[in-house]
């Protein structure tokens, strides 16, 4: 057989194993699709949960398809991002009125889910003494997931649970920093 | 088997199965000649062995990602290419069944079923040593159709502990049930 054959078919091989790993990739996302429905269901306006639940699902499958880091990440991400998610749920339901206006407790909710999930990231990320990827990846999709839940209020529990984020994640992050630079 | 080769394999289908496509080629190279002798000298026929090796290649790579780092790859592979070989000689077989006359007529035995036949004979006897006397001593009773030394409800539970246990090595020495 000449090595044109052979090139050919490492070629078809390697389609094979790329369609495989996307195969795995989409069955790994099915979860994530699952909890985006119960968001869906469970908010009053279910197009920012679908919206953000259909970016988690493209950038898991992204994810665990590409392989490496990124695909260490997905689990850890997804998982600390629920706390925010089920935190703005629970308290999407709790609002107290009065005379003057009403107060949502969702942004609050957020900012809490959001400190513990850059808490969770970054322990897991030190524990596993992880690369720069499997930071971002896993901040990524935890930000992304709990984005679906956090979009109770608009932006704001948006934006609130981002920061909430960064604050949990800064003292993994100048540990590892830190670290490093004593080494 | 050069040892130095096999666990080079194993290091690379590791980063593979974690998603490394640097690993690819190489992977391929190391696969790809093993696996042709393999299947050239299981099947005796240069373009059965072509199609059953590269089928096997598909195989192998598609469950790349599954792939279990505490288990030497190069077994593995060759594993999975004998199956792949079984499968095409069933075909080839069935086919001379299906069309009698266009074939000249076959005294005897094939000698690819006999070889193929003797290959998962030892295999079933080499997993059936790994297990423990009293194991051993049950399953060999109810294959021969002898008295065992229980009997009833004893001799079924055993049996299928027995069973399951044969399941279990022959898939961890040969990746396959």
């Amino acid at each position: 057989m000449g090595s044109t054959d052979i090139q050919l078919i490492q070629r078809r091989v390697r389609r094979t194993y790329e369609l495989a790993r996307l195969r795995r990739a989409l069955v790994g996302i099915l979860p994530v699709i699952l909890v985006t429905g119960v968001a869906a269901f469970a908010a009053s306006r279910p197009t920012a949960p679908l919206a953000f639940g259909l970016a988690t699902a493209l950038a898991g499958a992204m994810m665990l398809w590409h392989g490496r880091d990124p695909q260490k990440a997905f689990l850890p991400g997804v998982i600390a991002g629920l706390v925010p998610l089920g935190l703005a749920l629970g308290a999407g339901a709790l609002h107290t009125c009065g005379a003057a206006s009403c107060s949502y407790v969702c942004v609050p909710a957020c900012v809490l889910g959001g400190v513990v999930a850059g808490f969770a990231v970054a322990g897991v990320s030190l524990q596993r003494r992880a690369s720069g990827w499997f930071w971002v990846s896993a901040s990524g999709l935890a930000l992304l997931t709990g984005a679906m839940g956090c979009a109770c209020m608009g932006s704001a529990g948006v934006i609130g649970m981002g920061l909430g984020f960064g604050a949990g994640i800064v003292p993994g992050l100048l540990r590892r920093v830190f670290g490093k630079e004593t080494r | 088997m050069n040892v130095r080769l096999d666990s080079d394999l194993d290091a690379l289908m590791v980063r593979l199965a974690d998603g490394d496509r640097g690993a690819f080629t190489r992977v391929f190279e190391l696969l790809w000649e093993p696996i042709q002798t393999l299947c050239r000298s299981l099947l005796k026929n240069e373009a059965d062995a072509a199609d059953a090796g590269q089928d096997a290649m598909h195989k192998i790579l598609e469950r790349a990602s599954d792939f279990d780092r505490s288990r030497p790859a190069m077994p593995w592979a060759l594993a999975i290419a004998g199956w792949e070989c079984r499968t095409v000689a069933r075909r080839r077989e069935r086919r001379r069944e299906e069309a009698p006359d266009s074939m000249p007529s076959q005294a005897g035995p094939h000698a690819e079923e006999v070889f193929l036949q003797r290959d998962l004979t030892a295999a079933a006897m080499a997993a059936l040593g790994e297990l423990s006397d009293v194991d051993r001593e049950v399953l060999v009773a109810t294959f021969w159709d002898e008295a065992a030394s229980v009997s009833g409800a004893t001799l079924r539970k055993r049996r299928e502990r027995a069973l399951d246990r044969l399941r279990k090595t022959f898939r961890r020495l040969y990746g396959l049930d």
